[in-house]
């Protein structure tokens, strides 16, 4: 089932284009959004979490057209979103502040305290839960992050770089907790490490300089990088390579003069 | 500027004559006369009248006794049995809470800032926790003055209050400490250095602290959850809105409680801020909408600056806060200025209502 669709998605910070016309279709199940620096991961999942605002082109996320505001009023209120920085307060601690989002995302009053200690428990916080966030250590300030975007059991959830600052250990519960959420869920995570998306995900898109430059599942981006001779640790990397490394070589002519 | 020209003004010569008593009796009525109609001479004598010693001394000795007066009703409000405690609770002088706010620690304030926004929607979380999980121990974290100021009130009446609360991130210390320090520090002003243009000065600063509330308290600048809040169906202006009514809520009555406790020295009334107050801030709110809090807060705290204080500048005599709150006075007093800073808040709430969808995306503005 399709839950988001994008069409000719052109996003700008200032005159810099960020994204330039990116057709995409999304169903449930976990995507990893891959890239180099300045691809344009960030821009995309800004621009599905309604904060950002598309220069052109039509976004349609479960159902609603988020150009009007009822419609993404509508999404909001199913939208679970950690951003790549997460700003919080240190003074709060982790239960007040997760339910103070739960507030935001307007979950019913009778519902909030149970579903405040099931998020905080399935990122693996139960016990710190009366801790301050400003005591906690960078990773759990993480995972306090990852608790506050699924509080309200989003339909879809949006993760920027959930990985950075988790330890190894952390990092395969995490994937293990997003094949979970993934099951009933749009989950589209972020990330620049290849090995999260060949664990957790069921498709990947890779985004290159505004455009999707590989759109699959990660064992076709492994198929990409079969040959063993091609720089990579391992196939999907290697297939990572090889998959920018087509897209560079052949719209390229094409690109420039759509500019 | 002679006694008998038709149309004249009270020079500084006459006006200290008025105040010592030594102008005749016809050369008086025609200055009380001209000070009904002229807010420039009414300052002039004022300040000329609160400058001699006996009416210094005379104004000083009222404003002890009545502050003698207020503390006594506060401390019967904190003995009387909790019956009593409602009304009087509810009509407790400004007086008091002001000063109970000038001894609060800033610690305490700023703790007060974070304290849990749940407890409205959520009083499970706080007051009956779920069976099988031991609450940790709180600290009580509302300022003490301010929930033996509440405690006594019933819970119907404690509903708009807790309302806010889900507003509280807004006030934040560094707000907090300029709001103490224009409301607190012109109370201290005035009797520490016997400075008589206390009010004055208060009323010209007063308007920018809800102002530069709005600045501080939401938007990608401002606020560490601004991304996360603005991914939420509460962001945009319904959280600008609660933020401001923080703001609003906090620093209306301690300012003009600030206000009331300062000798007049003809500036105008201690509440006549609250309608430009109001209004400025509207309008910083209605021009983020175009160019974000940031540059909306500047213009509009900036504007009223210029507007207060470039013709101070530029007018000729008297000492600058006599200059000041003659120019207040033009800015504030009477039924046609009150009235167009009515009309331009209410031109900024409509402009508000119209925009409200505008203020989905502030980022970059």
């Amino acid at each position: 089932m399709t839950t988001i669709r994008l069409t000719g998605l052109t996003v700008r910070h200032r005159k810099a284009v960020a994204l330039d016309g990116v057709d995409l279709a999304l169903g449930t199940g976990v995507h990893g959004l891959l890239g180099p620096n300045g691809a344009g991961k960030t821009s995309l999942i800004r621009v599905l979490a309604t904060v950002a605002e598309p220069a052109a082109g039509r976004v349609e996320i479960l159902g609603e057209d988020v150009a009007g505001h009822r419609g993404r009023v509508a999404v909001r209120r199913r939208l679970g979103y950690l951003p790549q920085e997460f700003g919080h307060y240190p003074r709060f601690t982790v239960r007040d502040f997760v339910a103070y989002v739960a507030w935001l995302k307007e979950l019913p009053a009778a519902r909030t305290p149970a579903a405040v200690e099931r998020a905080v428990a399935r990122v693996g916080l139960a016990d710190r839960i009366d801790a301050r966030i400003g005591t906690l250590s960078g990773g759990m300030v993480r995972r306090v992050g990852l608790a506050q975007a699924i509080v309200n059991e989003p339909d879809l959830l949006l993760l920027d770089e959930p990985t950075a600052g988790l330890d190894p250990e952390q990092r395969v519960e995490f994937r293990g907790l997003l094949r979970e959420l993934g099951a009933h869920a749009t989950v589209i995570v972020s990330t620049h490490l290849v090995e999260d998306v060949a664990a957790a995900c069921t498709e990947v898109t890779l985004l290159d300089a505004g455009r999707v430059a590989h759109h699959g599942t990660p064992g076709g981006l492994a198929a990409l990088g079969a040959d063993p001779d091609a720089p990579g640790e391992n196939p999907v990397e290697r297939g990572y390579a090889a998959a920018l490394r087509a897209h560079r070589a052949a719209p390229a002519a094409g690109r420039e003069a759509v500019r | 500027m002679t006694d008998n020209a038709h149309v004249w003004h009270v020079s500084a010569a006459a006006a200290a004559r008025y105040a010592d008593g030594s102008l005749p009796d016809h050369a008086a009525w025609s200055v009380e006369k001209h000070l009904e109609h002229c807010g420039g001479c009414a300052t002039r004598v004022s300040s000329a009248v609160t400058a001699t010693a006996a009416a210094g001394r005379a104004l000083t000795d009222v404003r002890q006794s009545l502050l003698t007066a207020i503390a006594g009703t506060a401390r019967a409000t904190t003995t009387a049995p909790a019956a009593d405690r409602v009304p009087a609770a509810a009509t407790a002088p400004l007086a008091d809470r002001v000063q109970a706010a000038a001894t609060a620690p800033l610690a305490d304030r700023v703790q007060a800032t974070t304290t849990p926004p749940v407890a409205d929607r959520v009083p499970a979380t706080t007051t009956a926790p779920a069976p099988g999980r031991t609450p940790a121990p709180r600290p009580p974290r509302l300022l003490p003055q301010l929930n033996r100021l509440l405690k006594p009130l019933p819970r119907p009446l404690l509903r708009p209050l807790r309302l806010l609360r889900p507003g509280h991130p807004a006030l934040r210390g560094a707000w907090l400490t300029a709001l103490l320090l224009v409301g607190v520090g012109a109370v201290a002003l005035d009797r520490a250095d016997g400075f008589a243009g206390a009010r004055t000065l208060l009323l010209a600063l007063a308007p920018l602290v809800p102002v530069a509330g709005v600045a501080l308290s939401y938007g990608p600048h401002a606020d560490p959850l601004y991304e996360i809040a603005a991914a939420t169906p509460s962001g945009g202006l319904r959280s600008l809105l609660a933020r401001t009514a923080a703001v609003l809520a906090v620093s209306l009555p301690l300012l003009t409680g600030a206000g009331l406790l300062l000798p007049a020295s003809g500036a105008p009334g201690a509440a006549a801020w609250l309608l430009p107050g109001l209004a400025l801030t509207l309008a910083a709110l209605a021009l983020a909408g175009y160019v974000g809090c940031r540059t909306a807060t500047a213009l509009t705290g900036g504007g009223w600056l210029a507007a207060v204080l470039a013709p101070v500048a530029a007018a000729p005599g008297g000492s600058l806060t006599t200059r000041l709150a003659g120019q207040l006075a033009r800015c504030l007093d009477g039924a046609p200025a009150q009235g167009a800073w009515a009309a331009a808040a209410a031109a900024c709430a409509a402009l508000l209502a119209a925009r409200r969808t505008a203020y989905d995306h502030l980022e970059r503005k």
